[in-house]
């Protein structure tokens, strides 16, 4: 308990304090007022970079999703120690950082990068499909750093699922399309959920990928956070938004452990 | 046994299976006839799910040819094998209520709306469950839990079932009752049965036929009564049943007649059923409730003094210690007014020669 003290004095000093600052910032200017937020409200700016936000997130967790799960069926059909290896391959993406990431990504995507090189070298012509710096660019990024986590969470619910409950089905004659439909895919939802859920509030608070791989379309909340802090240094406006990336962020953390209970429920009932 | 022979349901022909140095299964030959309630009958690693597994399809054989309903299964995947198996931790689909999982093999069947609810409500109707149709399984006990497997199984009228310990987890009463169920069904229904237990009494209960196992082999097989009266190896006698096993060796008269020599004295016995050849080693078994306490020396008796006395409510174990220094178990029927035997008394433990059976003695090791 007394070890507890400094830990929680340093938490207090780096996490509240600028958190406290942050919404004292967006609630006065001279004087105390909502302002800062009503005119976020009313900001055409604002509402299009939120609805950006939104679609690049969703559109990068289900990316994601699409990948993601196909990995954890085939995952979880591994003996452990194949698997093992796997998952290793699949962490990969944490050991680089995302700056050298994103410029390796152009390397590969962008207008000079390997597959329009290909592309032209097969067509015979010059290919240039754009898929950098535009919101192709942005999610082909952002599902790099957020499958890991899509494909723990689902792979958590596949090994949880009993072999027995597939043997069953397979011995009332089941082929292997019901199987998963049926079993599989409905048992997995736990995972699946909290895949979306940590993918979506992962891929909210996006910062460095939209504005390396993004266009000037795919502008995220974040992005805006720092056009207001360095470009308009506005920084009222700047502190209310990051209070809105942080209360949307919170609700999602809390949905995701809603989520998190209810799958341990699941698991415990079976 | 009927006259004309009913035709083979399941037919192993020489089927073995090995996991790398292990032998799960020797070559075994069994073949299970349409109707019959089979019990696979043995200790723990017998090979009796593997046994199992291979004819439901989820294992493939090392060797030999399995055939079902006259058709050859020995690659065929299990969900084309059409048959039903009921597991020992029920398998029941746990995000789908009662109906849903009894529907499930029908719906795999492709059969109308109408038809599914119909068929679902008989088998709620035979397994007398209706009530909970709209309940999760986990909302239900053991017991019930394992009556929607029996009536998932049997919804889609599959010829054969195979059951892995069906009710193992369940309580001593609970057992009985679901043994007497499945029994009922089986003769209401006609369904070829092959069911696994480690529990003889289980075994004894319910068969046409106990195939019992042991090491991957099977050791003997035969009806309920013939594997208790008639047991051919020492593993069968000390399997089924509870045992006296006398070692000796073997004596034959001029005339024929058989005796083992043994360390407790001289026992003619019936010819056994194997050959024994005068002089072979040999064991002599004799059933504790073939025994009774005697007071003076009959035609088949040994002196010793009792060692204990337990109380079974309908029937008394006697503990009789021989001069050797070897256990004699007698059971007897408890009546009342029986004369009571204690500690200590010196007694005779006696049995009718014709009762005792000749054994080859059980290998070594
Ligand atoms: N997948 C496997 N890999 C290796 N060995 C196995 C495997 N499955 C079974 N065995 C071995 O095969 C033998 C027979 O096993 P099996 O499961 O058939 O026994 P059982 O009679 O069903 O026993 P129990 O009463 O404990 O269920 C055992 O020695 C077991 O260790
Ligand atoms: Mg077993």
């Amino acid at each position: 308990m007394l070890l507890l003290a400094p830990l929680t004095a340093v938490m207090l000093l780096i996490l509240i304090y600028p958190l406290g600052l942050t919404l004292w910032t967006s609630l006065y200017n001279g004087r105390f007022s909502f302002d800062a937020y009503a005119e976020l409200a009313s900001s055409t700016l604002f509402l299009r970079v939120l609805r950006n936000t939104f679609e690049i997130a969703v559109g990068g967790t289900l990316v994601s999703l699409l990948f993601g799960y196909p990995v954890a069926l085939h995952l979880a059909a591994q003996p452990p120690r194949k698997r093992t290896a796997y998952l290793i391959m699949v962490m990969l993406p944490f050991w680089t950082s995302i700056l050298v990431k994103s410029f390796a990504l152009v390397a590969v995507f962008g207008n000079q990068g390997l597959i329009n090189q290909f592309l032209g070298f097969v067509s015979g012509g010059t290919v240039n499909l754009p898929m950098m710096f535009n919101r192709v660019g942005v999610i082909l990024g952002m599902i790099n750093f957020l499958l890991p986590f899509m494909i723990l969470s689902i792979l958590g619910s596949l090994l949880s699922l009993d072999r027995r409950l597939i043997l069953a089905a397979e011995t009332m004659g089941a082929g292997p399309l019901r199987i998963f439909w049926k079993i599989t895919l409905p048992l997995s939802m736990p995972g699946v959920l909290a895949g979306v859920l940590i993918n979506i509030t992962l891929s909210i608070g996006m910062y460095i990928t939209p504005a390396l791989l993004g266009g000037r379309q795919d502008m995220m909340v974040a992005n805006l956070v720092d056009f207001y802090t360095r470009q308009t240094l506005d920084w009222t406006a700047a502190s209310a938004t990051a209070m809105v990336l942080l209360i949307l962020s919170g609700l999602l953390v809390a949905m995701l452990g809603k989520v998190r209970g209810a799958a341990g429920l699941a698991g415990a009932g079976a | 046994m009927t006259a004309t022979p009913v035709p083979a349901m399941v037919e192993l022909q020489g089927v073995a299976k090995r996991y790398g140095e292990v032998n799960a299964l020797h070559r075994v030959d069994l073949s299970i006839a349409k109707g019959e309630f089979v019990t696979l009958l043995g200790p723990s690693g017998s090979g009796k799910t593997t046994l199992l597994n291979l004819i439901a399809g989820m294992i493939t054989p090392s060797s030999g040819r399995i055939v079902i309903d006259g058709r050859d299964a020995t690659t065929l995947p299990t969900n084309r094998r059409g048959l039903g198996m009921v597991f020992q931790n029920y398998a029941l689909m746990p995000h789908m209520t009662v109906f849903e999982n009894i529907a499930f093999p029908l719906e795999v069947r492709r059969l109308s709306k109408a038809e599914i609810k119909r068929k679902v409500g008989e088998a709620l109707e035979l397994i007398q469950l209706g009530h909970v149709a709209n309940r999760k399984p986990r909302e239900l006990s053991g017991g019930q839990q394992q009556r929607i497997s029996l009536a998932r199984c049997i919804v889609y009228n599959p010829t054969l079932i195979l059951m892995d310990e069906p009710l193992g987890a369940l309580d001593k009463k609970l057992r009985e009752q679901m043994q007497l169920e499945i029994k009922r069904l089986h003769a209401e229904l006609g369904i070829t049965m092959l069911y696994v237990t480690h529990d003889q009494d289980e075994a004894l209960t319910m068969s046409d036929r106990i195939v019992l196992m042991n090491g991957g082999r099977i050791e003997q097989q035969g009806a309920p009564d013939t594997l208790y009266f008639r047991p051919e190896t020492v593993f069968s006698a000390e399997f089924i049943g509870s045992s006296n096993l006398i070692p000796g060796t073997v004596e034959i008269d001029a005339d024929g007649a058989y005796a083992l020599k043994t360390a407790l004295g001289r026992f003619a016995a019936p010819a056994p059923d194997m050959a024994l050849a005068a002089g072979a080693p040999a064991v002599l078994l004799v059933r504790p409730e073939n025994m009774a306490l005697a007071a003076a020396p009959t035609a088949a008796s040994v002196a010793g003094h009792i060692e204990d006395s337990i109380l079974l409510g309908g029937v008394v174990r006697h503990f009789v210690r021989c001069a050797n220094g070897s256990t004699l178990v007698i059971q007897e029927l408890n009546q009342p007014g029986r004369s009571g035997a204690h500690r200590g008394d010196a007694v005779r433990a006696a049995w009718q020669p014709q009762h005792g059976r000749l054994l080859p003695p059980a290998p070594a090791g």
